[in-house]
């Protein structure tokens, strides 16, 4: 059989594709405020909790690059 | 479709449009088209990877503690686990923890430190073929068959609550994101066998935790903190039962449940959870997949750990509501009538309230991935238990390793269409989750009592353990038959009047487990034992277990299953 890649590095690609999408959505969001905001949207949880997944993703996509 | 009976779709078809609770936006639609992208690319990748059956069914047996860990409780972390007990919370308070907690963790830790090592040197490839080892080819049949039976109806359970998310949250057309979610599952499940569903379920936990986690803490934020929370749902309902683990539960009308602690202990704590974790193979073939014993008893204990946590994101958003919705939810046939929002829909109007797009996509991802990880489990062990313990052990015994993979595939996708049918059978029930309890009673309980008595007594014999399972799954149907026929008949299944259907189906697996004991015991005091000689790696005291050198103290098993038994024994009692 022959090796594949690690579930951490499609985990960590993953990751990092949301953190990237959602980070975004939340500084476009700056500029561009919602007609109907969700409750607390003055926290901008999109920014933070996208930011802290774009951090996960690039360790995991670093980390299990060539692991197999 | 086809399948589904002619009452069950017109009630579907009766079932009041309401607006969806939100559009989503192109943001949302491409985090959900990447999740589904990515699950079928890895089964794709993978299925190279699964051309023995070996491969296919085992996944190799290399998966690591970690990974077959988190796989093992993923696994069991469906769309009905997320909304259904997100909506218990909601309709019976803290209680609802109960089933993550003393219905789980003594279960998993007793799995990985006494179980596992008989599961795993017999080399068995699943529940049913130990038991064709230690009982005879009879006893397998009839669990097998029960557990097939299990399986797709519990796979259709998923797909109904997954229809309901898609309804509410975004007026999607239930027929449609029931094929298109399915569909997927069959494909990357058929492809990559146990590997993929493994490799997902992974994938499919780190989504369920990113995209449920901010309900739980944004909801603490505008509750003002767990005080203040229970401060708030006390003066909301009038009373404090809804946020007490066990101290209203010495009498059954006390607690919004109608539940007694004896109910909880032994009922749920013992013969539930230890039948459901220990016995049931759609999570013990995740364990099983593990590359050495020593991963495969870590793997429970780790799955344990974070079993225990699941409570954050699942029964606090329901205790949430509670606090801060503005409108009651109503029971799943009240809202059928009404057109009101149901104690199912809780968890998805909870993410309505806090997420804006991107947070959205990803909440509604995760539960679609919800739903996924519960459905490739359920189909990958219908597949296998199908393929090794009836096709391949009755019908067809000497056909070639490459005719049991392909057996496999295919059963994976008749798995698919039995449970697409199923779903629109279980839209009756008034509780998603008190369908499912009844459903574990019929057939987990019973086998438990099975199991464990072939494991722990080398006197149970081949005719005890058929006749012992056969004894009590007849008696879990008849009781649950005899409540449906006459509803007054809960006061003596239930031992009291005051007893509601969730106190009556602990009680009713507790009884059936008891007879399946004393019939199993009592057959095989009648009949011949095996000889002993033949019982090696099969049955405790006389199977010699590998020696385990650990480097540490601290990579002991039993040193993580004390502490996680710590932890839990810390949480019921804060939480009292």
């Amino acid at each position: 059989m022959r090796g594949h890649s690690s579930i951490w590095l499609f985990s960590g690609i993953l990751l990092l594709a949301y953190g990237v999408i959602i980070t975004g959505t939340g500084l476009w969001e700056l500029g561009h405020p919602l007609a109907h905001p969700p409750v607390l949207s003055w926290l901008h949880a999109p920014i933070w909790w996208g930011a802290v997944m774009l951090c996960a993703g690039l360790f995991y996509t670093i980390r299990f690059r060539h692991h197999r | 479709m086809a399948i589904a009976s002619a009452p069950a779709l017109a009630l579907f078809l009766q079932t009041p449009l309401k607006q969806s609770l939100v559009h989503l936006s192109g943001v949302d639609i491409a985090i959900i088209a990447i999740y589904f992208g990515i699950v079928i690319y890895i089964g794709f990748y993978l299925k190279g990877s699964s051309n023995t059956s070996e491969e296919f069914f085992m996944a190799g047996r290399e998966m690591t503690a970690w990974i077959a860990g988190l796989s093992f409780v993923s696994a069991n972390l469906g769309s009905l686990e997320l909304m259904g007990w997100a909506g218990s919370a909601y309709q019976y308070g803290i209680l609802a923890t109960h089933w993550y907690w003393i219905g789980a963790i003594p279960a998993m830790l007793f799995l990985g430190i006494i179980m596992m090592p008989f599961y795993y040197i017999s080399k068995v490839n699943s529940v049913p073929g130990y038991l064709a080892l230690r009982y005879g080819d009879g006893t397998r049949a009839l669990s097998a068959i029960c557990f097939a039976l299990m399986t797709v109806l519990m796979s259709g359970i998923n797909m109904y609550a997954m229809a309901v998310v898609m309804k509410v949250v975004l007026g999607w057309d239930l027929n449609f994101s029931i094929w298109v979610s399915s569909i997927t599952v069959a494909i990357y499940v058929a492809l990559g066998g146990l590997r993929s569903a493994i490799f997902n379920e992974v994938l499919q936990f780190l989504l369920i935790w990113l995209g449920a986690l901010l309900i739980p803490i944004l909801g603490l934020v505008e509750a003002g903190g767990w005080e203040n929370l229970k401060h708030q749902i006390a003066a909301r309902l009038g009373t404090t039962n809804y946020t007490h683990l066990w101290s209203t539960t010495a009498h059954f009308r006390d607690n919004p449940m109608g539940i007694h602690w004896t109910g909880l202990v032994f009922g749920l704590g013992i013969v539930i959870s230890f039948g459901y974790w220990t016995t049931d193979f759609l999570v013990v073939q995740r364990v099983l997949s593990a590359r050495n014993l020593r991963s495969a008893r870590m793997a429970p204990i780790i799955g344990a750990a974070f079993k225990m946590a699941v409570p954050f994101i699942v029964i606090l958003p329901g205790l949430l509501a509670l606090s801060v919705l503005p409108f009651h939810l109503v029971p799943q046939d009240v809202a059928v009538v009404t057109g009101q929002h149901s104690y199912n829909e809780v968890l998805p109007l909870m993410l309505v309230r806090y997420c804006g797009p991107g947070l959205l996509g990803l909440g509604v991802t995760a539960l679609i991935a919800g739903f996924m990880s519960g459905m490739a489990g359920n189909v990958s062990a219908f597949a296998t238990v199908w393929t090794y313990d009836i096709y391949g052990a009755f019908m067809n015994k000497k056909a070639s390793d490459s005719h049991y993979v392909a057996m496999g595939r295919w059963c994976t996708f008749i798995g698919v269409l039995i449970s697409v049918g199923t779903a629109y059978l279980v839209q009756h029930a008034a509780s998603i989750m008190d369908y499912v309890q009844a459903l574990f009673s019929f057939f987990i309980a019973p086998l438990f009592g099975t199991v464990i008595l072939g494991m722990l007594w080398k006197r149970a014999t081949r005719a005890g353990g058929f006749w012992g399972l056969l004894a009590g799954t007849c008696t879990a149907i008849g009781l649950w038959a005899w409540v449906e026929k006459d509803p007054s008949a809960l006061r003596y299944v239930a031992l009291s009047p005051d007893a509601k259907a969730m106190a009556a189906d602990m009680y009713r697996a507790l009884w059936s487990w008891l007879v399946c004991l004393i019939v199993t015991v009592a057959v095989s005091l009648m009949t011949k034992p095996k000889p002993v000689e033949e019982l090696g790696g099969l049955v405790y005291g006389v199977t010699k277990l590998p020696e385990e050198h650990d480097d540490h103290w601290y990579q002991k098993p039993i040193v993580w299953a004390g502490a996680i038994a710590v932890i839990f024994i810390g949480l019921n009692i804060i939480f009292w």
